[in-house]
């Protein structure tokens, strides 16, 4: 057996982005609105898994979405397809949003909300932030969010927690999404959940299908009352 | 339908790499060297098609791997283990990418002398490492089936500089809402030049392709 050679390589970025992001988190508490920080690799279903979220918060929470994404604005168009407020923000190529962006976007989703008809203009109660899909760079950067979010799907393999360790602590939430696909992908939930727990014992960790809506109420269930919670 | 805001966050961080690269090409000039740059988004499956790869190439020309990883050694272990050809584990301490500098260093303690082909897997990400000149004659990318066709709308420069593209995972396509046709034509749309390649590394799809087509690269350098 050849042993692997480990080289260090650092690089740092210094940032003032902590006190800001604290700044907007004290804004958004006192605006009454609870914000997630949505973060995934490309492809675990981010917007099918809000979608799939929208048929449990209708009628009981005012939420809205705004969809992050370096080009292309697919994702805020289904949101709105689906009756959803939702705006795009385009970072530019940039691969995060920081708590600046975050606020950028924020103004222009409440402009977007006060556009809308008197009968809609009511406000949030929550609003997700669907950050660039990527597992390194958004766990780096505090949005100022009440909650971070998380989505790992099957067929990326139960790995990822200890190749992308920064994403597994920073987020109090993991979604476990595409379920349904469990038995086309050798995906070790034991060795996963260990990984994740080992790093994050705080963490709350939820099994979905966005696609046939296994486990979707549930996870409705806990955001609302996360929700409310923080909005009281 | 509604109509969709689109409100533009900018934030500048190019950084100039193209020295560096330059250094890494001269290096690889002077040894005979082939070098090529696998990206794709985190769990694509770039280390079970590169153990696939290597494990057929490794008795036609002399291998060398380098992983990249931000801190765990898993990787590089499982490519040694599988195919026992030299792999080296580079740890870049939370960065999201790997540059042409990083490559350089990492070249410096690597005898690149009789090596034919050298294989780089960066990190999981399908935005900054695109950004990043590497030194490497080939950009080799993998969409897997279970992302989705709409990742080169989303991530249209990964697409734009990857000289080949690997459709992975072809073996789920019967699972997953995944239209080929309409994927591979958003990718000839950013790049008209991309070679495109269903592969499936578990079921051997496309892979005898994939081997001829870096096995000809490889000889046409030396």
């Amino acid at each position: 057996m050849e042993l692997a050679k480990v080289i260090e390589l650092k690089e740092s970025i210094l940032e003032n982005n902590d006190q800001d992001a604290q700044v907007l988190r004290d804004e958004l508490k006192e605006k009454k609105i609870c914000l997630i920080n949505l973060m995934s690799s490309p492809g675990s279903g981010k917007t099918t898994t809000l979608l799939a979220l929208n048929e449990y918060f209708k009628g009981k929470i005012r939420w809205g979405v705004m969809e992050a994404d370096i080009d292309s604005s697919v994702d805020a168009q289904t949101m709105l397809d689906a009756g959803v407020p939702s705006v795009q923000l385009h970072t530019g190529g940039m691969c995060h949003l920081d708590a600046d962006m975050t606020r950028q976007g924020i103004r222009a989703m409440e402009s977007h909300i006060a556009e809308k008809s008197d009968s809609e203009k009511s406000g949030l109660d929550l609003l997700f932030l669907e950050n660039i899909g990527n597992l390194v760079c958004p766990a780096e950067f505090d949005t100022g969010a009440a909650l971070n979010m998380t989505i790992l799907s099957v067929p990326e393999g139960d790995d990822k927690p200890a190749k992308y360790p920064l994403m597994y602590e920073v987020a109090d939430l993991l979604v476990v999404n595409k379920i349904d696909a469990l038995a086309v992908f050798d995906f070790d939930k034991e060795r996963m959940e260990r990984d994740v727990l080992t790093r994050n014992p705080d963490m709350k960790i939820f099994y979905i299908s966005a696609l046939t809506g296994e486990g979707v109420e549930e996870l409705a269930s806990y955001l609302i009352e996360k929700t409310k919670e923080w909005n009281a | 339908m509604g109509e969709v805001r689109v409100i533009e966050v900018h934030e500048d961080v190019f950084a100039q790499n193209n020295h560096a690269a330059a250094d890494v090409r001269q290096m690889l000039a002077d040894n005979g060297t082939f070098f090529i740059n696998v990206m794709s988004a985190p769990g694509s499956g770039k280390t079970t098609l590169l153990t696939a790869l290597i494990s057929r190439l490794k008795d036609k020309v002399s291998i060398a791997e380098m992983d990249v990883d931000i801190e765990s050694s898993l990787d590089a272990q499982r490519v040694a283990d599988a195919t026992g050809v030299r792999s080296l584990q580079i740890h870049n301490g939370g960065l999201c990418h790997i540059d042409a500098d990083m490559t350089k260093r990492a070249l410096a303690e690597f005898d690149l002398n009789g090596v034919d082909l050298l294989i780089l897997e960066n990190i999981g990400n399908l935005v900054c490492p695109a950004e990043f000149d590497t030194g490497a004659h080939k950009n080799v990318m993998l969409l897997s089936v279970p992302e989705g066709d709409d990742k080169p709308l989303k991530y249209p420069l990964m697409f734009t500089v990857s000289d080949i593209v690997l459709i992975t995972k072809t073996d789920t396509m019967g699972f997953f809402n995944f239209d080929l046709d309409k994927a591979k034509e958003r990718i000839l749309k950013l790049n008209p030049n991309a070679v495109i390649l269903p592969v499936s590394a578990k079921t051997g799809e496309g892979m005898e392709e994939l081997e001829s087509l870096i096995l000809e690269a490889v000889q046409k350098n030396q």
